[in-house]
């Protein structure tokens, strides 16, 4: 025991800078990999958390008047009733920042169902007339305080003061922004109050349903129930769906990254354990023959190397914990993931090592045997080079690069898989930097979404059109549309005329050109069944909307689920006027410069909205290909330092006869240069040939599954690419160097082995 | 005492299927105490019988007898466990572990067989002191030059005080200052009445044995007891060597 801790300490130490690198990829990985379970798992998403505190209603209904909640009760399936609650629209203006709010009217004492949990003050108090309860969501994201007063304004233009008595978390609906309105509680007094008019206001329904799975059946029956009452219906699917944002795309990113890390840094270290075990089998040997028997030494070799996994493994697990909890703001990690990736990391990282460490414990105990490189003829590689009368030094390099063929392949899959990986992060790079540079591409050709609000339609048009930037002014309108037989309400927008159709970017199919047709994302041709051509029938607001689909766009919002068509394929009621008027700026206008300039035109009588675009929202996304390349290049260089030192421990002999044979220390250094270089391009324009032709299929895949649909993606520039190409096989080359300079310096010693 | 003993001891290579005789029923015994050159040239199978010795290679046939107790029979784990205790091993290329240095080196066989670090440091510091070595301590191997890496072969060879010492040319790769140096050592190990069986073509470093065993081919061809040489004929470079 002891005699082997003195072992492993001297040669840990003898190979300092080799032992960090092995650390710091296994902990590289261990972190993405955790990071990205963290994204994944259900676990972390609030909404199974809030679900069960809130005791939440798996389907909601949103009815004009108010329904019959005993006769919602009766239907099969349904087990308890949350509601009615009286809800009336209003905007909350903030800073003069203006949120849409839902304030809902609710009892004193909380419901069973779906009861809101007080984070923070109290609930509602029938002594506090003027206090509410906010949303935790959006409470924060609007700034607003316990304590603190808000003003709304009603649909009628009155506004009112209230105070915010408590903050609570609720699982009735997504977070704010990303799930609109926002969610305010009051006294029903005082809603009656702010809202008198009971047409400018709805009733919200929730239902818990014994099996969460039927919800599809149960909405069906409601909808058949209430029939044109229904407004919209929501299950916890999309509840949770709006909970979980992109941290799905996220995670899938760092997951593919992290298991084709994990893959190439476990080769990387079973190469690095395989090279250091072939250049101490004369130290084995010679431990061998002081009475180390085969089993110490496999064990001595596997605590050796795998404990630098293990040690990395566990300095991977604090940062990964950390990045999930500071930078997304998740409570907990899993525990149960959190287990399985190190424990598989461990095992894989003990498989790597275990092989090289069987290997090196079989050395014949007689230490004065040389391990040398299997000789024989020059490859026909290197006869190719001497055929094309190359300098010498290439000759030789080229024949050494593949004298052992193990070795050489590891070395060249080694490097090529994480090259494969970067091409394949400056593929999703690309793609984003598209969506910055072409946001016509994911269907955001109007930057600006106006609403007329002190002025009239029309006036609002006018100003627009009147400002210099603006190319094109479109109406639109969005409503909710009830599927039949689907258990949900699906977003309809309408933005231009079926005749000069605002350009959606319709990938698949054509756009639409005339009344009845529409286009639409993949997330609504998944969720309805349907194919291009098909028709579709549904319902808004009671009116039936029956459309085809003619072609399919890319839809980076609402998870694709969104239908678009001409706005005179809806019914008058619900686009005339219109509710807002979409701008497409001019080529180089900035979006904020125009909207700062309406504001000032109309006195401030518009709201101006601003798109937001995908790439923005996935920002995060480039920390992680930028440490993500990090990591990858500690794979390659870990690779590459085996593989130098591999190469010169077989050619340390030669350099002798090399040098006694007439080249000069320059030729001795090109000779092992070329060696590892050969091996360095190959993988390297290999694993970036690979990337760039996976590249485009993996992100359009992540698309289609994400509802965005196929079509997104595009492959890094040729430019990016050869500079990628040139930069790893520069730094490989260089880190090659140095190695192979000091050895065609040094005095080598014939009789060393 | 008979510390070592072989019955007929055959090696054959497998050379491409075709065999290659290396050491051709080989009867050795060496008493306890005794210092055993094994001379011959290049080829005669004297290094693969000093493996054999210490079961650093397997036999074909025969049998080897270590302190009464049959080893050609073990298994390699356990001939392993048998050199620990018993064998200590000078190479022709020293083979130090090169990640370690001189004091790690020499104390490692005393860990490996169970002793403290304590004693093991014990004696380590005595037997560099006894070499000479005590500056070079925290050297590591790359830094000492060829004869002072013999020396702390040596060392670990006697770390834990082994029955058997096997020496394979161990002045093979040396100068003749340093081989006057290692040979010195020897002698005065054997002294102290360690028993020594030494490989060497080298009929110099043959007269500070007891006994030359002359190996050709494989077999013994002779084996005689030198005599010793008569005090005040000093050394120098012209001493004779008597055959009895």
């Amino acid at each position: 025991m002891r005699a082997g801790a003195r072992w492993i300490r001297a040669d840990l130490r003898a190979r300092r800078g080799q032992a960090v690198l092995t650390v710091l990829t296994i902990a590289g990985i261990v972190a993405a990999l955790i990071t990205a379970a963290t994204l994944l798992e259900d676990g972390t998403n609030p909404w199974r958390g809030l679900f069960a505190e809130t005791n939440g209603a798996h389907l909601w209904i949103h009815t004009k008047d108010r329904p019959q909640v005993v006769a919602l009760r009766a239907i099969d399936g349904v087990t308890q009733a949350s509601g009615p609650y009286r809800t009336a629209p209003v905007t909350l203006v903030q800073e003069r920042r203006k949120a849409p709010v839902a304030l809902r009217a609710m009892p004193v004492a909380a419901p069973e169902v779906a009861r809101p949990v007080v984070a923070d003050g109290g609930w509602l108090n029938p002594a506090q007339p003027d206090g509410v309860v906010v949303e935790r969501s959006f409470a924060r994201a609007l700034g607003l305080r316990l304590g603190g007063s808000v003003t709304v304004t009603a649909l009628s233009g009155a506004r009112h003061v209230l105070y915010v008595r408590g903050i609570a978390d609720s699982a009735d609906q997504g977070f704010y922004p990303e799930w609109t309105p926002g969610l305010i509680w009051v006294l029903p007094e005082k809603l009656d109050k702010v809202e008198p008019e009971l047409g400018r206001s709805e009733w919200v329904t929730g239902l818990r349903l014994d099996d969460p799975e039927a919800t599809q059946f149960v909405s069906q029956r409601v909808v058949v129930m209430l029939d044109e009452e229904v407004q919209r219906v929501y299950t916890w699917r999309e509840v949770r769906a709006a909970m979980e944002l992109d941290n799905r795309l996220l995670g899938t990113l760092l997951a593919l990254f992290g298991i084709v890390g994990l893959v190439a840094a476990v080769l990387a270290l079973a190469n690095a354990a395989g090279g250091r075990v072939l250049s101490q089998l004369r130290d084995l040997a010679t431990l061998k023959s002081m009475g180390f028997t085969r089993g110490q030494l496999a064990s001595l070799l596997l605590v050796e190397h795998g404990a630098l996994g293990l040690l990395g493994i566990a300095l991977g697990v604090l940062p990964g914990w950390l990045v999930t909890w500071l930078v997304l703001d998740t409570s907990s990690v899993a525990l149960v993931p959190l287990l399985a990736i190190v424990a598989g990391t461990a095992l894989v990282v003990l498989v790597a090592v275990g092989v090289p460490a069987w290997r090196g414990s079989r050395t014949p105990p007689i230490p004065a045997a040389p391990s040398a490189p299997p000789r024989g003829r020059l490859s026909r590689l290197a006869r190719l080079a001497l055929l094309v009368r190359l300098p010498p030094a290439l000759v030789l390099g080229a024949r050494d690069a593949f004298s052992r063929r193990v070795p050489a392949f590891l070395t060249a899959f080694g490097l090529a898989v994480p090259m494969m990986m970067i091409t394949i992060g400056l593929g999703v790079w690309a793609t984003l930097d598209n969506f910055l540079a072409h946001p016509e591409q994911v269907g955001q050709h109007a930057q600006l979404l106006v609403r007329p609000d002190k002025l009239t339609p029309e006036e609002a048009k006018g100003l627009a059109q009147r400002d210099p930037a603006v190319q094109q002014v479109y109406p639109g309108a969005e409503v909710d549309a009830l599927v039949p037989g689907e258990a949900r309400s699906i977003r309809v927008r309408a933005i231009g005329g079926s005749a000069s159709p605002y350009p959606f970017p319709v990938v698949e199919g054509r756009m639409y050109a005339d009344r009845g047709e529409a286009v639409a994302g993949q997330g609504l041709l998944d969720l309805l069944r349907v194919k291009i051509g098909d028709r579709v029938w549904l319902s808004v607001g009671g009116t039936p909307l029956i459309v085809r689909i003619v072609g399919r766009t890319v839809e980076p919002d609402l998870d694709g689920q969104v239908l678009s068509l001409g706005v005179d394929s809806l019914a008058a009621k619900d686009v005339v006027p219109p509710e807002f008027w979409g701008l497409a700026l001019k080529k180089g206008a900035d979006p904020a410069e125009v909207r700062d300039r309406l504001l000032a035109a109309s006195g401030e009588g518009l709201e101006i909205q601003r798109v937001v675009n995908p790439a923005e929202r996935l920002a995060v996304i480039r920390v992680v290909i930028v440490a993500l390349v990090g990591v990858l290049a500690l794979i390659g260089l870990a690779n590459l330092l085996t593989a130098s030192a591999l190469g010169l421990r077989d050619h340390a002999y030669d350099l002798a006869v090399l040098k006694a044979m007439g080249l000069t220390p320059r030729q001795v250094m090109a000779t092992l240069v070329t060696g590892t270089g050969l091996l360095v391009v190959v993988g390297i324009v290999i694993g970036t040939a690979v990337g760039s032709f996976v590249v485009k299929g993996l992100i359009d895949l992540q698309g289609h599954t994400s509802g965005v649909g196929a079509g997104i993606a595009r492959p890094p520039s040729p430019l990016m690419l050869v500079v990628a190409v040139v930069a790893a096989v520069g730094a490989a080359l260089a880190v090659a160097l140095i190695p192979a300079r000091r050895a065609a310096r040094a005095q080598v010693p014939v009789t060393a082995r | 005492m008979t510390v070592l003993k072989t019955v007929n001891l055959v090696k054959i290579y497998q050379n491409k299927h075709v065999p290659v005789p290396a050491v051709r029923g080989v009867d050795l015994q060496v008493d306890e105490g005794e210092f055993v050159a094994i001379m011959g040239p290049s080829g005669s199978g004297k290094s693969t019988l000093v493996h054999m010795l210490g079961g650093l290679d397997t036999r074909t046939s025969g049998e080897i007898w270590l302190d009464g107790q049959r080893a050609d029979t073990l298994s390699e784990s356990a001939w392993a466990l048998l050199r620990r205790k018993k064998i200590g091993f000078v190479f022709q290329f020293f083979n130090l572990v090169a990640s370690m240095t001189v004091a790690d080196n020499v104390e490692l066989p005393a860990l490996l067989a169970g002793a403290s670090p304590k004693v093991a440091r014990e004696r380590r510091e005595y037997l560099l002191d006894a070499l000479s070595l005590t500056e070079r301590v925290e050297a590591s191997p790359a830094q000492l030059s060829g004869g002072e890496q013999q020396r702390v072969a040596l060392a670990r060879a006697l770390a834990n005080k082994p029955s058997l010492l096997l020496a394979d040319e161990p002045t093979g790769n040396l100068d003749s200052r340093n081989t006057r140096d290692v040979l010195r050592l020897l002698g005065q190990v054997h002294r102290d009445g360690q028993t020594i069986v030494l490989v060497t073509h080298d009929a110099r470093v043959a007269s500070l044995a007891d006994r030359v065993v002359s190996l050709l081919d494989g077999e013994i061809v002779d084996d005689g007891k030198i005599a010793r040489r008569r005090p005040g004929r000093g050394g120098g470079a012209g001493e004779v060597i008597d055959l009895r």
